[in-house]
Formats: C-alpha cells, structure tokens, sequence
C-alpha cells in the first residue's frame, strides 16, 4: 500500500473509532434527516435502529440493509450535526459508513460506487477546453 | 479598485470549469477587494473527495494538491467549492501537512465588502429569490452572500426559510426525486415572491438549475456576476446556461461552433457533452 493511502486509511480509521466511542444509537441524526423521505425502505424506521446498523458497518461487520439505504442516500445535508446530543458529527460518520460500504477499507462493497464514471475527468477538461483560453489552462490547470 | 494587500491562491475546483463566467467574475471581485490571486483548477488541483470507493486515488490527489499549495508561496488558499473546502479542512489536511491557511470566498469578499461597496454604483432594478442549501455547515455562506447582495443598488433580494438538502444540487442529482423537489420548490419561490430570477452560490446549483429559463422562464444567475454587474462591468457570458438553453441540438452546436467542438472532438462532444447540455430541469 502507498504511504499517502496508509495515511489516509489511518485518519478513517482513527474517525472510526471516535464515532464508535461518542455515538450512543439515540437516533437524533436519523430523525432529523430530509432525505429519508426519499426512501420507502426507511419511512417508519426506528432512528436507534438504523444508526445500530450504521455502527455494525463501520464495524466491519456488514450492517443492515436500512444503514445501507440511508448511507446511500446522505446528501450530505448536515442537519444532523446540531441534532447529535454527544457532538459527534454524524455527517462525517454517514461519510465513514460510505467510504466503509464502498469496500475502500478493506471489507466487502457492499453499495455500488455510482461515482465511478471514466469520462468524469474528461469531460470536466472537456467543458474547460471550451471556456479558458489556452495559456489560462497552462497556467491555471496544470 | 483596491490596493492589492494580499496574494492568495484561488482554488476553484473541478467541476466549477463548466462555467469560465463565475471563476473569471470570482477573480474579478477578489482584485476589486485588494487581493491578487493565483487561480488553480480543473482535475489537476482535485481534492479527491468524488474518490471515496477508491483511496489510493483520493489519497494520492489530496497528497499532490496539498503538495502544489505548499510550493506556491502564498499561505492562503482561498475556495470556491463547499466539497474542495470541506475536503481540505478534512481528509486533505489531517492526512497531509499544509502550509497555508483555507478561507473560502464568501468570507474573504463579506470581511472586505467595506472595499466592494464603493464599487457596486450599477443599479440593478431586479427582484431576485437566493437560492439556498443546509449543507455547507463549515461556512455559513447564504447570510454572507445576501449582505453583500443588498449592496446592489436597486437590487431587492428575497431570502426565503426554504434549503434544500445537501452541499449544492449536485448533491442531490443520484436522488432524482429530491432535486426535481428543488426546481419545482425553486419556481413556486420565485412565483410567490413575484420574482424571474433565482440568485445561485454554488457552480452545481447554477448548472443544474439554468434550464429554469427554457422551462419556467426564470433567469439563474450566480451572485458573483450580478456584483460584477453592479461595478458597470459586462460580466462574462453564462456560456453554459446559453448552451442549456439553446433549444436544439443544431442551436447548442452553433453557439459553441465547430472550431471549439473539433478542439474537444467531434465523438467526445456528442457521447459525453450533448446529453448534459440536452438535459433540462425536471419538476
């Protein structure tokens, strides 16, 4: 492994083990999430139970299908952050549980990485070709 | 024009390149406020938060844009994007040792708008609704930007209690069912305020949300133009929303011409750019 990636992997790992230190199931960030909604999987479902499957992720050990759907559907909103009585910033911890799910830490994937799309870069150089001069993307791009 | 006190880098990001207009008019605006800037960008200055199913990528771009920021000299990053801001005070930074400081835009134009005021003397006779998202919790951006929008003279600003989730719209675009909650919630905004024109702060919002004008007849306009504006200046064109808004495939080809589609190729152009710029807010 790379010595920026073993890095990297150490401060996830390090999150990790914070948030399993602070974070209580009381289900405070499920509940104050705008995007469960958006999720007949996750209407009805008990905020303590599904952040336990959050946790059962960034265990390692493998979670629940309603931790998945949920992970999968974090926009990233942060109305969970003041929701969170302990102070855990359960933005980060949904960021972990992606990171997690996606298979980047060593376990299974267990959520398809939607992001991963060959052209992303091209075409952002693409768009870039068409608006910046020349000496711009020299100097400003490279 | 104020006297130049301060080099920094501005740091605009990746996908922010869609749109030439918001970096050129940022940069504007950071000299009208007496900061002389190093513009950096586009994928070679990515900060590897779009790579978290694969760390060896995220690691090793957050390794090398930290890396090109130490060697530029200047001890302040300045940033565009909530993702890159969010990243570097995060994953960049607790991984890699950063020799500079990160102050995002907002707050570098809002400290020094005692410098802007005297500029903005362009009357802009237009009522505008802020477009708005929860997300960018690091910076509390949207009352930065309205203070310095009620600068504007004659410009009347409506700043509604309605954020969408997430950081921009781009946040929203795997979910398709939230963001076309956002357009539809966008142009009843704009309908009960009695206004045609939605104010952005982010690139993604003013990409995702400038085919309003084909749909609903609203005009999107990110908030560093209208400012641009109002110091009489003509702000760059919104190339990407004309595009958008062209109409037809044979309108958008036309605008952007056949000389600056063969510098991208013809094939790329129709298979990866035609379909975005075909694609209009759904609601």
């Amino acid at each position: 492994m790379k010595a920026e990636t073993e890095q990297l992997l150490g401060y996830i790992e390090r999150n990790i083990a914070r948030t399993l230190e602070d974070c209580t199931t009381c289900g405070k960030c499920f509940e104050a999430c705008p995007m469960t909604q958006y999720s007949d999987q996750l209407k009805g479902r008990s905020g303590g139970a599904v952040v336990a499957g959050i946790r059962s992720i960034l265990e390692g050990a493998g979670g629940t299908p309603e931790a998945l759907e949920w992970t999968r559907l974090c926009t990233q909103s942060a109305k969970c952050i003041p929701a969170c009585p302990e102070n855990v910033n359960p933005m980060l911890m949904m960021r972990l549980s992606r990171i997690t799910s996606l298979g980047s830490t060593g376990g299974p994937a267990m959520l398809p990485d939607g992001k991963r799309d060959p052209n992303f870069f091209r075409r952002i150089n693409a768009f870039s070709a068409l608006q910046f001069s020349d000496a711009e993307i020299a100097e400003w791009q490279r | 024009m104020g006297t130049m006190s301060e080099r920094v880098v501005f740091w605009y990001g990746c996908n922010a390149v869609r749109h030439g207009d918001i970096i050129h008019s940022a940069i504007e605006l950071l000299r009208a406020v007496g900061i002389e800037s190093d513009p950096a960008g586009g994928p070679a200055y990515c900060c590897g938060t779009a790579k978290d199913g694969n760390l060896d990528a995220a690691a090793g771009m957050a390794a090398r844009t930290v890396e090109k920021f130490n060697a530029s000299g200047r001890d302040k990053v300045v940033t565009w994007c909530p993702s890159c801001h969010r990243h570097a005070g995060t994953f960049m930074t607790g991984v890699n040792t950063a020799q500079f400081t990160v102050s995002h835009i907002t707050e570098m134009l809002h400290a020094r708008r005692h410098l802007l005021a005297p500029l903005l003397t362009h009357a802009i006779e237009r009522r505008v609704v802020l477009h708005q998202h929860s997300g960018f919790h690091e910076v509390d951006a949207y009352p930065l930007i309205a203070d310095l929008l009620r600068l504007v003279p004659g410009l009347e600003l409506i700043v509604t209690d309605y954020a969408a989730p997430g950081h921009m719209c781009s946040a929203l675009a795997p979910h398709p069912t939230a963001l076309k909650d956002v357009g539809r919630r966008s142009v009843e905004l704009c309908a009960e305020n009695d206004s045609d024109t939605l104010v952005t702060a982010f690139h993604a919002c003013q990409r995702l949300l400038c085919g309003l004008a084909t749909t609903d007849s609203i005009r999107v306009v990110n908030y560093v133009n209208l400012l641009v504006e109002a110091m009489g200046l003509t702000p760059p064109p919104d190339e990407y929303a004309a595009w958008k808004n062209a109409g037809s495939e044979a309108a958008i080809r036309a605008q952007i011409g056949p000389e600056r589609i063969a510098r991208i190729g013809a094939e790329f152009f129709a298979k990866q750019m035609l379909p975005e710029l075909r694609k209009l807010p759904e609601k």
